[in-house]
């Protein structure tokens, strides 16, 4: 016991917030005998490790252990993790893996070299394939090679079952040591001597182990809070299975040393020695299969973009973008990313060959030879600023293309993926699901015991807490005492969970595909989704290794563009390709500017359209800025009104330097992209273009490591000593945070400005076959199709109603036989019959082309409809050629007799029924419940007078009122949305028979009116009325609700938070 | 006929309020997965306060912040309706449950008895009131357009069939009790009356919505019987015995209780289930009665073994005046699990079952003297056991030795330094509650040489607490 009397000289070493007081004066003393860590979980043995790999490294650090090893149960998930964190700590990582077998033997698995990890890996696929998402099953048999390469740690259960230990014995031989695990639990000198005896009969070594949970024994609480939810039980409950005490932490050396003999210590050094494996020694290739024989990797991308440009140029290209092909051809020679271009290349090959709409984006994808490619659009010289930012040599940073596809069909680009490479090579990403306020009150109140009740109010009073603000108020207000210990009990330790990883989901459509087996590299495991196989790394793990991957995304515009072209084409009107829309046109501009904009990609949101008229744009990269400004980034950095008072010409443009100003210019000395953030570090605060990688990963991540203000330091001195004043610096350095949460890239919006160029253009020139191929590719976007089909109206396309005799399952154009050139009429498509099937659709279509419907028996019987396709049209107004109103056809198809009489027929004749037709507000109620919308009289229309006599004024006449004029509005809610950037203020849009009225409703207003507020469908509003800048809103002052008036009409609200 | 239904429109809601006191604050029930419960009835000051049933309580808890809120039972409710159906059959032989919330009852019988229709109306609706349940009554020649009419004219009263279908055609086709098929596709066709639907040919009908409809159309003429269950009185048992002398010999009173008490055990043995509790009651001249409810930790049903514990508590109770009559009621009869008896028993003659002493010793000595001890997962050592819980399923976790008497709270070890014999056994937990300790257990060695467990903070050897012996 002389832990305590060495004299401790720690050096202070950073990044040790919360760690226990009493450990912080003696944790790294000499004198005490090298220890190195071989069983220790981190936060991704999920339910189990209560600390992330960078705690734990730092901690070991801190208690100078010579080698920590991070073996998370039949997992690698966090592994990358652990290797970045080893890397900045400088204490070396050995990779393992904790597993227990079906019949309950334990052992710890280590990667001694390459060979043990591929085989770690593969035996991890084995058992997490084997079973259902989230578990695993491995047996003996799994273990029968004994798996070369790898060391093994017997963990023997509390009485020890020698035959587990003769067997493994038997699989490894001198790969294989008894763990000795000590922790208070029992007397300790009696276990020591139980196990190195039966160490000693076995004839194998005994090594010492702490079945590491967690880095401090503080973290106690929490690693027992994880055991209850892992087991779905309350603490009280699991109270049985818990640690009796907190010794699963990393020990001080000092304590070790009281505990063990030093034979035990000295045999980890001997064991982590023997593990040289790290993960920078992985091999990694790209298929190769994508060249023919007699090339190259590199004379095949020549070859093929050489083919691309006399596409794309058939008189030839010009000589800069010769050149420019050529220095980038070069580039990626140097790099060797050829296989990576060929492989998007024939991804993006197969879904044109199949007409599946696509489109690249990211930095590599705004290149000349992805234009060449096919893979993008973006004619580099239209956008020519852009191409600077292509994959740089200095950085070393992979290339990084998304490929968005069809959303309709981007399931048959997947396919064509596993097919071509097969299950073993290809797979999708990880995606690490972390906890979030809401998730982790529910998990901490509900194991504290709170009642379900009360925990449904708590996780709703703290929906979006980030651990840091102060509460008090708002749990007062849902009722809790915030100085209760059982309160704060929960507060700790829902801070401790937040952020910390829950459990692996897969990603949205990165694909990672490889030469040789995936598994041999990284474990792969099922996902939820049957069919779908997951490798353990997320997207930062591949690019903290420097692996490729292709993100294959869905995309509803390009179903819509697709469908628009298709339209066109069919109809004779144009034949046109998203590289042939005209570019730069001067009416496609002129309606952005009005804020004409429902439908339009990527800037149709209420926000945006209050942007478009202050914007103004008049070319194509001010669609790129407009795409990127309106983001929580550039909102949290404000950076909005700087740039939009420099672009009016209200302030001058001006440049802290030449530097900065080159990096600047194009938008007018306000930072609004990624990029320029990253620049800007290089050039005015002396980063290298490698440290600035590194910023932009910590930008990226900075929840995960929680490290971006050590950049504030230097940025901030950086930028002092080149001359910056000390306010630019801070500057600078909010709108990098900014950034590091919502942060978009210029190469992203390049690419979204395109479609969003292409979509308004459509809007503009070809409205009536853009908004039906808008309706046929619902759900996407912003407004719903009774606010598409209004705006439709609104530009004059007439809409014809849903027509057994006419409709299809889509909706289709019908040509004005007067004026062919004219636009063509929408005629609605039994799609939007809410519940009837496509079957049924097609099954109308087909009888009809044979011969015209001659009653509704007719159509019942020849189409083959079920009672419920029956009830459906007759509800949505379809059968009113063949069977008279609603109501005379719901009678009408009740009647026909399912069975068939042989003979004579089909349904006797009967007597006339007299029933009422209905009133035109019923057949609006009737409209809106089966399909959403109505083509009659509006219902606020039908409304008016009342609305009249409550002296409430229709949106055109606000329209013109002057602004700062107290008016009363109504109309119905069709949008009740309170943004997280926008501090408490709720933006609720209303709709009458003329369009929408924009209202704003201040913080204090809607609590005050919070009742009328969330539950009136009906709104009128008292209020401002405010008109700058062409950007039209009501200011609220006080609110109604006029929903009795309504009665039942079914119009959805769509809230969103 | 004549035949009166009393609708009770918010059962569910006043059969959980007449619980509790009157209440002017926003209330509740409430029901769903606990992710999406949603509000099943509200009462008035809720209501006032915009929430309506259907709603989702998260929203609900957003519009009004001090809501309260209770689960909703649906056995409850159907208990509740039974309770009503059970205070109907003092008025009528004739009582039927039209669930959810309606019984019916042939009045036409006890207007004799209870009547006029209007004075019997009244007595109905002053006690239901009494009850706490909120009602509407109405009177028709048959009980399913009673319900009908009760549903939409509270108080309505059509004595005769000729204008039964008058009184019908107003009555909207959402509430006339059709079956739902029709109920929700006949306002889509235009029609809304009861009138409008009699008017259509029934054949038509029938070919769309099926025999049902047109049963349920002829019910409500009188011309099918009604579909309603009769209601019967509830099986429990009330035995009673009376004097015509007020008996004051407790030996006296022995006999009549195993009478009544073998009869009850007779009771439950048709029944095949136990009695678990039941009272007895002696009821005196000019007093209140003295009853005595007894119950047990299992059902039984051996008269023997009923007798046994009545008698052990009779002997114990002071009988303050002259008894009357005895009565044994039983209410509540849970099922019965036997004992099994293994064929070759050679329990000696005078021996009694563990089960029946335990009973015998809690009769005697009272109910809070007999516990059961059950080892307590809690890794804390005083709370290691526990009283009168099952012990909990599965071998508890191996532990090192603990003391054979714990005391039953740690005290310091005063003395010289005790020598260690095993240990520590190091125990960080139970914060969860407040409670948490930090201790290093030892089994130590004292100055006379016994054996104790005591314990000192992690770490330290000083600051020594005794907290058991080992035998």
């Amino acid at each position: 016991m002389t832990a305590r009397t060495i004299p401790a000289t720690p050096p202070a070493l950073c990044g040790t917030k919360g760690a226990d007081a009493r450990h912080r004066g003696d944790a790294g003393t000499v004198g005490a005998p090298a220890y190195a860590e071989l069983h220790c979980l981190s936060d991704f043995s999920f339910g189990r490790g209560a600390s992330s790999a960078r705690e734990l490294f730092v901690r070991a650090r801190r208690c100078g252990y010579t080698a920590l090893a991070i073996t998370d149960e039949c997992s690698l998930a966090g592994i990358v993790r652990a290797h970045e964190a080893a890397r900045d700590t400088g204490v070396p990582l050995v990779i393992g893996s904790e597993i227990r077998l079906d019949d309950g033997l334990r052992l710890v698995l280590l990667a001694e070299n390459a060979v043990g990890y591929t085989h770690l890996c593969e035996l991890i696929t084995r058992g997490r394939r084997a079973a259902g998402k989230g578990a695993y099953r491995l047996t003996r048999a799994d273990l029968a090679t004994g798996l070369p390469g790898t060391l093994a740690l017997w963990l023997p259960a509390a009485v020890p079952e020698r035959a587990q230990g003769e067997w493994l014995h038997g699989r490894f031989g001198e790969r294989l040591w008894l763990a000795v695990e000590l922790h208070h639990d029992t007397d300790a000198a009696a276990k020591l001597a139980r196990l190195t005896a039966l160490a000693h009969a076995l004839g194998i070594p005994a090594v010492a182990a702490g079945d590491v949970h967690m880095h401090l024994r503080s973290r106690r609480a929490l690693q027992d809070l994880l055991t209850a939810v892992r087991n779905h039980q309350t603490l009280i409950e699991a109270r049985g299975l818990l640690f009796r005490n907190g010794e699963r932490h990393l020990r001080r050396r000092e304590a070790l040393a009281a505990l063990y003999p030093a034979a035990l210590i000295e045999e980890t050094l001997r064991i982590a020695r023997r593990c040289t494996f790290a993960l920078d020694q992985l091999h990694y290739h790209y298929p190769a299969e994508l060249v023919p024989g007699g090339h190259t990797p590199t004379t095949w991308l020549r070859e093929l973009t050489k083919e691309g440009l006399a596409r794309r140029w058939p008189g030839g290209a010009s000589p800069a973008v010769r050149a420019q092909v050529e220095h980038e051809l070069a580039l990626i020679a140097e790099l060797g990313y050829e296989p990576y271009f060929l492989t998007v290349n024939d991804i993006v090959h197969f879904a044109r060959a199949r007409g599946i709409l696509c489109q690249g984006r990211g930095s590599a994808a705004n290149s000349a030879v992805c234009f060449a490619l096919g893979i993008t659009a973006v004619d580099p010289a239209r956008a020519n600023t852009l191409v600077e930012r292509f994959i740089s040599k200095e950085r070393n940073e992979p290339p990084d293309i998304d490929v968005d596809f069809e959303h309709e069909r981007r399931e048959e680009v997947l396919q064509y993926i596993y097919r071509k490479y097969g299950r073993e090579r290809a797979a999708i990403t990880a995606e690490v699901i972390c906890y979030r306020a809401r998730s982790a009150v529910r998990d901490v109140a509900t194991a504290l015991g709170l009642p379900p009740d009360a925990t449904d109010k708590l996780s709703f009073a703290l929906g979006h807490w980030n651990g840091e603000t102060p509460l008090d108020d708002r749990l007062h207000e849902a009722g809790f005492d915030p100085a209760s210990p059982s309160i704060r009990r929960i507060l700790h330790l829902t801070r401790a969970l937040l952020g910390r990883p829950r459990h692996l989901s897969q990603h949205v459509g990165g694909f990672v595909i490889s030469d040789a087996p995936l598994a041999t590299l990284v474990p792969v495991e099922n996902a939820a989704m049957p069919e779908r196989t997951i490798i353990q790394w997320d997207k930062d793990d591949l690019d903290a290794l420097g692996l490729l991957k292709v993100d294959c995304l869905a995309l509803g515009m390009l179903t819509c563009l697709r469908k628009t072209l298709d339209l066109l084409r069919q109809h004779q009107r144009q034949d046109l390709t998203l590289a042939t829309i005209p570019a730069e046109d001067p009416a496609t501009y002129a309606m952005l500017q009005r804020a004409d904009t429902v439908g339009v990609f990527q800037i149709e949101s209420r926000a945006q359209m209050a942007m478009l008229p202050r914007l103004k744009p008049d070319h194509f990269y001010d669609l790129v800025i407009e795409v990127a400004i309106v983001r929580p980034g550039p909102i949290q950095g404000d950076m909005i009104h700087p740039y939009l008072r420099r672009r009016n010409g209200k302030e001058a443009v001006t440049y802290p330097s030449a530097d900065v100003k080159a990096v600047l210019e194009r938008t007018l000395g306000v930072p609004l992209f990624q990029e320029q953030v990253m620049k800007l570090a290089i050039v005015a605060a002396g980063y290298t273009p490698g440290q600035a990688d590194q910023l932009r990963r910590s930008m990226a991540a900075w929840k995960r490591h929680g490290d971006i203000e050590r950049h504030r330091e230097r940025i901030t001195q950086g930028m002092l000593a080149r001359g910056y004043t000390a306010e630019f610096a801070t500057q600078l350095f909010d709108q990098l945070k900014g950034f590091g949460s919502y942060g978009f890239p210029e190469s992203h919006a390049a690419s979204f400005a395109l479609l969003a160029y292409a979509s308004a253009w459509m809007k503009c020139h070809e409205p009536a076959a853009f908004m039906c191929a808008l309706l046929n590719s619902l759900p996407m976007g912003f407004y719903s199709e009774s606010q598409l089909v209004q705006d439709a109206r609104r530009h004059g396309i007439q809409v014809h109603p849903v027509d057994v005799r006419c409709s299809d399952w889509d909706c289709t154009l019908e040509r004005n036989p007067d004026d062919p050139a004219a636009q063509s009429a929408i005629r609605l498509g039994l799609r939007l019959v809410r519940g009837l099937r496509a079957d049924a659709a097609a099954r109308i279509s087909a009888a009809r082309a044979q011969h015209a419907f001659t009653d509704s028996a007719d159509l019942v019987e020849r189409a083959g409809l079920d009672a419920s396709a029956r009830r459906l049209l007759a509800a949505a107004g379809a059968l009113r050629a063949l069977a008279g109103h609603r109501h005379a056809a719901r009678w009408a198809v009740a009647g026909v007799e399912p069975e068939r009489p042989l003979f004579g027929l089909a349904s006797p004749p009967e007597p006339g029924a007299a029933l009422p037709p209905p009133t035109t507000w019923e057949d609006t109620r009737a409209d809106y419940a089966t399909m959403g919308l109505t083509l009659g009289p509006h219902p606020v229309g039908q409304l008016r007078a009342q609305l009249r006599a409550r002296r409430c004024r229709r949106s055109r006449e606000l329209k013109a009122c002057p602004s700062g004029s107290r008016v009363r509005a109504a109309g119905l809610v069709t949008l009740r949305q309170r943004p997280h950037a926008a501090h408490g203020v709720t933006f609720v849009t209303l709709e009458d028979e003329d369009g929408m009225v924009n209202v704003i409703i201040w913080r204090d207003l809607a609590e005050r009116q919070r009742r009328t507020l969330l539950a009136a469908t009906l709104l009128g509003v008292d209020g401002r009325w405010e008109s700058v800048d062409g950007v039209q809103n009501l200011i609220a002052e006080r609110l109604f609700d006029y929903s009795p008036l309504l009665g039942a009409l079914d119009s959805r609200s769509r809230d969103f938070r | 006929m004549a035949w009166a239904c009393v609708l009770l429109p918010s059962l569910a809601l006043d059969g959980a309020l007449r619980n509790r006191p009157p209440l002017d604050t926003p209330f509740a029930l409430v029901s769903g997965p606990v992710q999406q419960r949603r509000l099943v009835a509200v009462n008035a000051a809720a209501r006032a306060a915009g929430l309506h049933p259907g709603q989702r309580l998260a929203t609900a808890q957003a519009i009004c912040r001090d809501l309260a809120t209770a689960g909703h039972d649906p056995h409850q409710l159907a208990a509740n309706l039974a309770l009503i159906a059970a205070w109907a059959y003092r008025f009528s032989a004739e009582v039927a449950l039209a669930p959810p919330r309606a019984i019916v009852l042939e009045a036409g019988k006890s207007l004799g008895l209870f009547g006029p229709w209007p004075r019997f109306a009244g007595r109905l609706r002053q006690e239901l009131a009494g009850l706490g349940f909120r009602h509407q009554i109405a009177l028709a020649p048959n009980p399913c357009a009673a319900k009908v009419l009760a549903g939409v004219h509270d108080g309505a009263c059509v004595p005769g069939a000729s204008a039964l279908e008058r009184a019908l055609a107003d009555i909207p086709i959402t509430r006339a009790g059709l079956p739902p098929a029709a109920a929700d596709a006949l306002p889509g066709m235009g029609v809304r009356t009861l009138g409008q639907l009699l008017a259509l040919p029934r054949a038509a009908l029938q070919r769309r919505f099926g025999a049902a409809l047109i049963t349920t159309l002829e019910q409500l003429l009188g011309q099918q019987p009604a579909p309603f269950t009769p209601y019967r009185p509830p099986d429990h048992f009330v035995g009673r015995i009376e004097w015509p002398f007020g008996v004051t010999n407790h030996t006296t009173l022995l006999f009549p209780l195993r009478r009544l008490l073998g009869d009850l055990a007779a009771c439950v043995a048709a029944r095949d289930s136990g009695v678990q509790q039941f009272s007895v009651r002696f009821e005196h001249e000019h007093a209140a009665p003295t009853d005595l409810t007894i119950g047990l930790l299992a059902p039984q049903r051996e008269a023997a073994a009923l007798f046994d514990i009545a008698k052990l508590r009779l002997e114990r109770t002071a009988l303050p005046h002259p008894v009357i009559a005895l009565g044994v009621r039983a209410a509540t009869l849970p099922p019965f699990v036997p004992t099994g008896h293994d064929l070759f028993d050679t329990r000696p003659a005078n021996a009694i079952p563990w089960e029946q002493l335990r009973e015998r010793l809690r009769a005697r000595l009272g109910e809070h003297a007999v516990h059961r001890l059950a080892a307590d997962p809690d890794p804390r050592p005083e709370r290691a056991s526990a009283y009168d819980t099952p012990a909990s399923p599965g071998d508890p976790p191996p532990l090192p030795p603990r003391p054979t008497w714990l005391l039953e709270r740690p005290i310091p070890l005063r003395g010289p330094t005790p020598h260690i014999l095993a240990g520590p056994e190091r125990l960080e937990t139970g914060w969860w509650d407040g409670g948490d300790i930090r201790r290093d257990y030892y089994i130590v060695e004292i100055g006379n040489g016994q054996r104790a467990w005591a314990f000192c903070p992690p770490g330290e050897r000083t600051g020594w607490m005794l907290h058991g012996w080992f035998a």
